[in-house]
């Protein structure tokens, strides 16, 4: 699969499940789209630890440290799976994976060359010596527990968007 | 709240729920949708027949090598920071677990969804040793809170309709009453919030165990489970040992399978692969871990004749498409798992003694081994249970006569045609003897037999 494939298969699949999709070609591009994405959603947190994640936080100026009292987690994730439209979130490096599930919203910006084609890649490469914990998400939590009736928003977020940078 | 086993009661339960209207409405409801999701998710699969041929032997390879791959798994977990516990029956897991929960002075615990924990009636023991338990899962929570057990092992409160939920929120909760399901939804996303935060201890199940690994992985939608398992600073996680994977490599053809088969979705929202407790460095994960593998007779059932049953990935699929389950729900199976596989775990973990009616539920219509992603041949094992409790001598002493009676006078030209005549007379006798049974409502014998009627 070429890199623009892999992407563009990514992309849908995660908007079939329901995530917002957003994709910017030049990084210059990205405050825009942060802005427009996160909008009124404060306060943000935003853990400020890689290159896209410093270029973010500095967009925001009401943050909090606290993920548990944030309306919006904005956060570079370990990587993607075009098979599924998943986005995929590793506690390796001190990151707190759960600071994506306890907001209202969760912004996530994955690089283009961290898109996995298949869930077996993503697995091949994960699975030597896995961390802590390995959470793979597609679209926002939810539930059909009454009814069969989808209902969006249980204890995860009830917005996800993913950024590709 | 404890729940009695009522599977004996089959078919009183049975008549209660055909009775029931509500219940009935909801059961149909839910098969249309499930049918149609299900064809709707596969649909897009090309080799779906070769992934369930791989997804088999997966599992196969894990029964045939189970004692290995718990020891792999046991080490590999042990390595990675968690504490492993064996416990051999439904006792000794809850008492394993109060213990771990008590010495830590843990009081409010909360659960994601588990049946193994519902199989070994976890919540009652914990509850009478002073602790609140809160389920967390919204079929779970509605239940918990009517006093009820999971009628579905993957919709827990599948038999309730909106309305009920609705009346069952405004009385419990004090909140305005609503049968919206997005807003109840987030009624049940305020009152849990709460809870997560302040427990003192989380308790869940797992879908998969991986050996090479010591991985747990939690296949869910709502996110209670990553909530239970990453937010309390101590996560006791119970499942049974057929849940075993070799390696995380084997993983993503189950979950190609799993949701797909149980609701109908490409993926679900959620997948949790955690391996071993919070570490140096990390800022994920509970500090604490530990991991309790029950036996409860699964040892026993991999050497018996039904062990395929062990193949099962607790999808739910059997049920959705039985038209015994379709009919009466789950609750009438009387005990954990309903429907098919439930069935067959019902009779092997609690005894031909307590469940025999259930292992007639099935037409045998092969249904349930149609859409079984990992092939457990069902319909195969129902009816070696049924040959079990005729052996076993559980069968109805009136249709075990009339069957010996007919198996002589199969094997003998001169008494088949005796016992014709002799029907034939005495019917009248038979049919009032039979009453409401199936003989009772037999059609005569004909006055002359077939095979005298050919030229």
């Amino acid at each position: 699969m070429s890199g623009a494939d892999r992407e563009r298969l990514f992309l849908k699949n995660a908007a079939i499940a329901a995530a917002g999709t957003h994709s910017v070609s030049d990084p210059r591009d990205l405050p825009a789209t942060l802005g427009r994405v996160v909008a009124s959603d404060l306060p943000v947190y935003c853990p400020g630890v890689t290159e896209l994640e410093k270029a973010a936080a500095a967009l925001f100026p009401v943050r909090v440290d606290d993920y548990a009292a944030a309306t919006v987690t904005v956060e570079e994730v370990f990587g993607a799976v075009a098979e599924t439209g998943t986005i995929v979130c590793v506690s390796a490096g001190g990151r707190a994976v759960q600071a994506g599930l306890l907001p209202a919203h969760h912004v996530a910006i994955v690089r283009r060359e961290r898109i996995f084609d298949t869930l077996d890649d993503l697995f091949a490469a994960v699975s030597g010596s896995p961390p802590t914990n390995i959470t793979l998400v597609t679209g926002p939590s939810r539930t059909a527990d009454i009814e069969l009736t989808l209902a969006i928003g249980v204890h995860g977020p009830e917005r996800l968007d993913i950024i590709v940078a | 709240m404890s729940h009695e086993q009522t599977s004996l009661a089959f078919r009183e339960n049975t008549v209660r729920a055909l009775e029931d209207t509500a219940l009935r409405a909801a059961m149909k409801q839910a098969a249309d949708t499930f049918g149609t999701k299900r064809a709707d998710a596969f649909a897009p699969v090309a080799d779906l027949e070769a992934l369930r041929d791989r997804a088999s032997a997966i599992r196969e390879d894990v029964l045939a090598n189970l004692p290995m791959y718990v020891d792999r798994f046991v080490a590999s977990a042990t390595r990675a920071g968690a504490t492993i516990h064996r416990a051999k029956d439904a006792s000794a897991a809850r008492e394993i677990i109060a213990k771990i929960l008590s010495e830590r002075g843990a009081k409010r615990i909360v659960k994601g969804k588990s049946m193994v924990s519902e199989e070994v009636d976890l919540n009652s023991h914990l509850e009478a040793a002073g602790m609140e338990v809160v389920e967390t899962d919204l079929g779970e929570y509605i239940i918990q809170m009517e006093g009820e057990s999971p009628s579905h092992i993957i919709v827990p409160a599948i038999h309730k309709n909106r309305r009920q939920v609705g009346r069952l929120f405004a009385d419990r909760l004090g909140v305005p009453y609503t049968e919206d399901p997005q807003a109840l939804t987030k009624i049940a996303r305020k009152a849990l919030r709460e809870k997560f935060l302040s427990a003192d201890a989380g308790v869940s199940g797992a879908n998969f165990a991986v050996a090479d690994t010591g991985s747990l992985v939690l296949v869910t939608n709502e996110g209670n489970g990553r909530m239970v398992t990453s937010v309390p600073p101590l996560h006791v996680a119970i499942l049974s040992i057929e849940k075993m994977l070799p390696s995380l490599t084997d993983l993503p053809a189950f979950l190609r399978l799993l949701p797909r088969s149980a609701t109908g979705q490409t993926m679900t929202s959620y997948v949790s692969v955690i391996t071993g407790p919070r570490k140096a460095g990390d800022a994920t994960g509970a500090k604490e871990l530990h991991i309790v593998l029950l036996d409860n007779g699964r040892t026993e059932i991999l050497a018996g004749e039904s062990r395929d049953i062990l193949k099962c990935i607790r999808c739910g699929a059997c049920m959705n498409v039985c038209p015994v389950y379709r009919t009466v729900g789950g609750h009438a199976y009387g005990w954990t798992y309903p429907g098919p596989m439930g069935i067959v775990l019902t009779t092997l973990l609690t005894g031909m003694e307590k469940s025999h009616p259930l292992v007639d539920a099935s037409t045998l219509c092969g249904a349930c081994v149609e859409v079984c992603p990992v092939r457990v041949p069902l319909t195969d094992l129902i009816l070696g249970l049924r040959q079990r409790k005729v052996r076993d001598r559980f069968s109805n002493p009136r249709e075990r006569l009339g069957m010996e009676a007919f198996g002589k006078a199969a094997a003998s030209p001169g008494l088949f045609v005796l016992g014709q005549r002799l029907a034939g007379a005495f019917w009248p006798v038979v049919r009032a003897l039979g009453g409401k049974d199936v003989a009772g409502r037999m059609p005569a014998p004909a006055k002359t037999p077939f095979r005298r009627r050919l030229p």
